[in-house]
């Protein structure tokens, strides 16, 4: 071993500021290679000579028996090296080919039975990728047709079912009562129930009602999913765009019957994702071909295709609100209908915790919610930015604004009146702290000056104002780890399972990191989740990681810190005590003894190189749902406080909705990078406007008619808002890393019911049903005329 | 010449005309490459299967764009960004330039040709309602020489162009817009600000002896683009002559219904679209 360092001489000053640490503004540590495409992503990587490419053999009927796969022809096509069915898997995996969070409903290619349009029916193996999707395209299925459930309506009737029993996975053990129920579409309902809903409504003075639909959508996420599986000395190892990988490793560790240690699950950074890659995507199916053919097998799913992986779900919500003589709120009740496909996926854990939130951050006397996740036959919808929150959020703001006018208040002073504030108790039983919903509400009802006069109409154009805003809980309870290797040049390496995806997680980590260390957070490098390397993490999503990961970050970093504190004080022979970390090393508090990290970590092992590690978990709790009420002391580690409101104007000739101006607020705590916070406001609004105004996945009998970027809408430069203002409002949690908290998913909660809003007070129509189209504005328009 | 393969396509590179028509003749089943902005897309959602392409780009003097005694004559291969910016356009054709530069956005018109934007056919296209009013000719080449359609004739039925076996567009021209002429092009759409119309029309006044002859080109209301005429006489106000471009493009509406609006709805905006047009022409006649 080699053992020739220079020593440095002690710096006199310290190193200038800024360090990048926690509350300043660094610039993502990764945002050149995003914009000049430079950084690599998964679908980048060449393919190892030898790779067998996937094209996939999709239903074309939404709900009918299999009667019989013909792979003749495709088999017999050049380069084609190996055709297979779902009964192929199910020979070798059995059940175990069958896969999902909540439910294990989701065979990797159907067996026996198909239930959507698009569903995986046969796998082609080619030795290229056009090949395998040509001979993909020969396969013959012959199908005899069950009656389809293709809505909400439809799921409830109870004629058809989808799943002939529910079958409860292992991941989630609260589920495990509904084990073998048969001739239901319902798979999960989850009830809150405060005081005595029917009696308070009927002696209320003032009652609104509303059902709002929220119609199914896809992230489109610029990076397609990808995902290669091989077999490596017994081992399967896998490259994939997921957000959950240590999910993957569990959920094909189980399919294929390996202990954990014998499946590896990498990743690279995301090109975006909101939810789309999640638990159970590509990967059950590419580590089921690798395992059983022995090749290294590459899906790569096409834009078509990326539509039929996962969407958001559709959302019925029948509301009802009432006030008594005083304006206090007596009473909501709310209906909760969640539209979540052929494949349960997380759909019962969104009907939960948006049930929860479904009566809205105010202050109200009895509530009844009833939240249902129902089957039918169309693709599966999973989690996607906001996890259903939007969908009730939609219902909550539409009745509360409406009440308003019901009661000739004003939407923003009576919204704030009741409002929960620190302290109160939430309809769901758990205790409000760090949810600053008053200065969001505050915040951005001045940023658009909404005592304003609003401008008068033309005959033409109209304007409006509205306002919103957005109440959400923390998936908890969770794990997070981290693993931090301090170097002896005084660098350090973070290993963590956080998956970046244009976020900027592995920015804000090592700002964390580097706070607590006195390190600049740019000499920090965060690993890329590898399940070889990285620890258990449980997801990157639900707005989670700053918090959770990032409470990880800090304890790890503060053994860090102890352990090196305790290596000066053995070097010195003094008490711990004495001795400081700062940006200069380790110092004595009492004399002028002080050594750099370079030289400390080097006079403890005498190798250049060297590293010095620890290891943390943070791990949330909470207290289950009472079995009655659905109420409980502790819903979630800390909640998502948000709001929005906008200024718009609106063609009443062509129902076209123009922007002014859109302010959006939410509370994070403490912003570790204020730019990234304002960053994920506006994008999260953006996203919000899009399904405000065009978002929207069309079905026809089951089939999608707009599933391709031809016909699909996404907001475009052009329609962003003439202005829009993020707002961060900071109300630090006691137990957030610095008091922070994430805020991924906060900003688009309320877009939605804030346009509405506007549309209302605009034109004087109530439209319930998203999106705000141009031609279902005009026909309300047309409706009050 | 040569060829070479993109997955599935053979993609022919000819160095001249002759060779280009050659192949289109001798071809079953060949497509033109011009930019390839509509062709890629169609092709990865499963709507076009033609097994070769024949990429034009070497073949010369079809990007060039030229004056001619009596307007433009315009390359097949002038990217639609170059119809936007170029003087000549802006001062010939000022109705032309304008409807091109409203396209999709700068990446597809610095791609995308003005000969494979007229062969794409596609009925909501923008820049074939400013061409039919301006009285544009299309220029089709074969290997048994040249032949002119008028644009007015050239779409012929809901995705299909008047291009023949072994043609292609080599070609347009267009008249100079008559100097006191005003124009304009109107673009609605019903979803994001970068989507297809819902509906548009090229609006084109055209001051005559004792009379003004107005000009649309509606696109996104028919299977095709359409093309309508009439006089506004001087017996007519502007209400009249309003009323009197509505009628008329109401009788030639036949919109398709989609994710994009219902016929009711698309029709609504066709009247929309031609009103605002013509008032803005009318407007800036008088002024």
């Amino acid at each position: 071993m080699t053992d020739t360092v220079v020593p440095t001489p002690l710096p006199e000053a310290r190193p200038a500021e800024p360090r990048h640490g926690v509350g300043d503004r660094r610039t993502r540590f990764d945002a050149l290679g995003r914009v000049r495409g430079t950084l690599r992503y998964t679908g980048d990587e060449g393919a190892v000579p030898g790779t067998a490419f996937a094209g996939v053999h999709r239903s074309t009927a939404p709900h009918a028996r299999i009667l019989s796969i013909d792979t003749t022809a495709a088999s017999g096509m050049d380069g084609v090296v190996g055709v297979v069915t779902g009964a192929d898997l199910a020979a070798v995996l059995g059940d175990r080919m069958v896969t999902g969070p909540a439910f294990a409903d989701q065979p990797c290619l159907a067996v026996d039975k198909v239930r959507f349009v698009g569903e995986a029916v046969a796998v082609v193996l080619a030795t290229d990728l056009a090949t395998a999707r040509a001979a993909a395209d020969e396969i013959a299925v012959e199908y005899a047709e069950l009656p389809p459930v293709y809505d909400i309506d439809d799921a409830l009737r109870g004629e058809a079912f989808v799943h002939d029993e529910l079958r409860p996975s292992s991941v989630f053990a609260d589920l495990a009562h509904l084990r073998g129920v048969r001739d239901t579409n319902v798979c999960y309902e989850y009830r809150q129930v405060l005081g005595d809903t029917a009696a308070e409504h009927a002696a209320a003075t003032t009652t609104v009602s509303a059902t709002t639909w929220t119609p199914p959508t896809q992230h489109v996420s610029i990076e397609l999913p990808s995902t290669t599986a091989w077999v490596d000395s017994g081992r399967l190892e896998m490259l994939t765009t997921t957000q959950t990988p240590s999910y993957v490793r569990q959920t094909v560790a189980t399919m294929l019957d390996l202990p954990l240690s014998r499946v590896r699950i990498t990743t690279r950074p995301l090109g975006g994702s909101f939810g789309t890659k999640m638990y159970d995507r590509l990967e059950p199916l590419a580590a089921a071909l690798a395992w059983t053919t022995g090749r290294r097998v590459r899906i790569d799913a096409t834009r078509e295709e990326a539509f039929l992986l996962t969407t958001r779900h559709g959302a019925q919500v029948i509301g009802t609100i009432s006030a008594d003589s005083g304006g206090e709120l007596v009473a909501v009740s709310s209906d909760v209908r969640y539209d979540t496909g052929a494949f349960a996926d997380v759909g019962p854990r969104i009907t939960a915790k948006s049930g929860l939130v479904a009566p809205g951050p105010y202050r109200i006397r009895s509530v009844d919610v009833r939240s249902r996740c129902l089957y039918t036959n169309k693709v599966s919808a999973g989690p996607f930015r906001g996890f259903g929150v939007p969908q009730v959020t939609f219902s909550h703001e539409t009745l509360i604004d409406e009440l308003a006018r019901a009661l000739g208040e004003d939407p923003y002073r009576f919204r704030r009146r009741h409002l929960l504030r620190e302290g109160d108790v939430a309809t769901v039983g758990t205790r409000m702290h760090s949810a600053d919903f008053v200065s969001c509400l505050d915040g951005v009802t001045a940023a658009i000056g909404w005592d304003e006069e609003t401008p008068p109409g033309d005959g033409r154009w109209v304007h409006g104002k509205g306002v919103a805003v957005g109440f959400k809980a923390v998936l908890t309870p969770t794990v997070a780890n981290a693993t931090l290797n301090l170097n002896q040049d005084g660098s350090a390496t973070l290993l963590i399972s956080t998956v970046d995806m244009g976020q900027g997680s592995d920015t804000i980590m090592a700002q964390i990191a580097g706070e607590v260390l006195s390190l600049d957070s740019r000499r920090i490098h965060v690993v890329r989740a590898d399940t070889d390397a990285t620890p258990y993490d449980t997801i990157t999503a639900g707005s989670r990681s700053t918090y959770h990961t990032g409470n990880a970050v800090r304890l790890v970093a503060e053994a860090m810190r102890d352990k090196l504190i305790g290596f000066a004080a053995e070097l010195w022979d003094v008490p711990a005590g004495v001795l400081v970390l700062d940006a200069d090393g380790v110092a004595h508090a009492d004399d002028d003894r002080r050594i750099s990290l370079p030289e400390l970590v080097h006079a403890r092992f005498g190798a250049a190189g060297a590293t010095v590690t620890t290891a943390e978990n943070f791990t949330s709790r909470w207290v289950p749902y009472d079995h009655d009420t659905g109420r409980t002391e502790k819903a979630t580690e800390h909640w998502f406080a948000g709001a929005a409101a906008v200024r718009i104007a609106v063609d009443t000739w062509t129902g076209r909705i123009r922007t002014p101006h859109l302010a959006v607020a939410g509370d994070v705590g403490r912003a570790i990078n204020p730019t990234l916070v304002e960053q994920q406001l506006t994008g999260a609004a953006l996203m919000g406007l899009g399904h405000a105004l065009f978002d929207e996945l069309v079905h026809d009998h089951g089939q999608l008619t707009n599933a391709t970027l031809l016909d699909y809408q996404l907001p475009s430069f052009a329609d962003v808002p003439e202005r829009l203002t993020p707002i961060i409002v900071e109300s630090a949690h006691r137990d957030g890393p610095f008091g922070a908290k994430g805020v991924g998913e906060t900003g688009i909660l309320p877009i939605a019911p804030a346009y509405s809003a506007a549309v209302r007070d605009a034109c004087g129509v109530r439209i319930t049903t998203l999106p705000l189209t141009p031609e279902r504005v005009v026909e309300h328009l047309e409706d009050r005329s | 010449m040569g060829w070479s393969q993109v997955s599935a396509v053979r993609v022919h590179h000819p160095d001249t005309l002759d060779e280009a028509t050659a192949l289109l003749r001798d071809l079953d089943d060949a497509l033109v490459y011009g930019g390839g902005t509509a062709i890629s897309v169609l092709r990865a959602q499963g709507l076009l299967f033609a097994q070769d392409w024949v990429d034009i780009a070497r073949v010369p003097g079809l990007a060039d764009l030229t004056t001619t005694s009596d307007g433009l004559r315009i390359g097949a291969l002038v990217p639609l960004r170059r119809m936007e910016t170029d003087p000549q356009v802006r001062r010939l054709t000022p109705l032309a330039a304008q409807t091109y530069g409203r396209v999709a956005h700068p990446r597809v018109r610095n791609t995308a040709t003005a000969g494979g934007n007229i062969a794409h056919g596609d009925y909501r296209l923008d820049p074939p309602t400013a061409l039919a009013v301006l009285d544009a000719t299309v220029h089709l080449t074969s290997a048994a020489g040249t032949r002119e359609v008028s644009i007015r004739e050239f779409f012929t039925g809901f995705q299909q162009t008047a291009v023949a076996h072994g043609e292609l567009v080599t070609a347009i021209t267009v008249p100079r817009q008559p100097e006191r002429a005003r124009g304009t092009y109107v673009k609605l759409r019903s979803l994001s600000e970068n989507d297809w119309p819902c509906a548009s029309a090229a609006v084109l006044a055209v001051p005559e002896d004792g009379f003004v002859d107005i000009r649309l080109g509606l696109g996104g209301l028919a299977p095709t683009t359409v093309y309508l005429a009439y006089d506004v006489t001087p017996d007519m106000d502007v209400e009249q002559a309003v009323d009197a471009a509505i009628d008329i493009a109401d009788s030639a509406m036949d919109p398709i219904p989609d994710i994009r609006g219902s016929a009711r709805y698309k029709a609504r905006l066709g009247r929309i679209a031609v009103e605002e047009g013509l008032r803005h022409c009318l407007k800036e006649l008088a002024g």
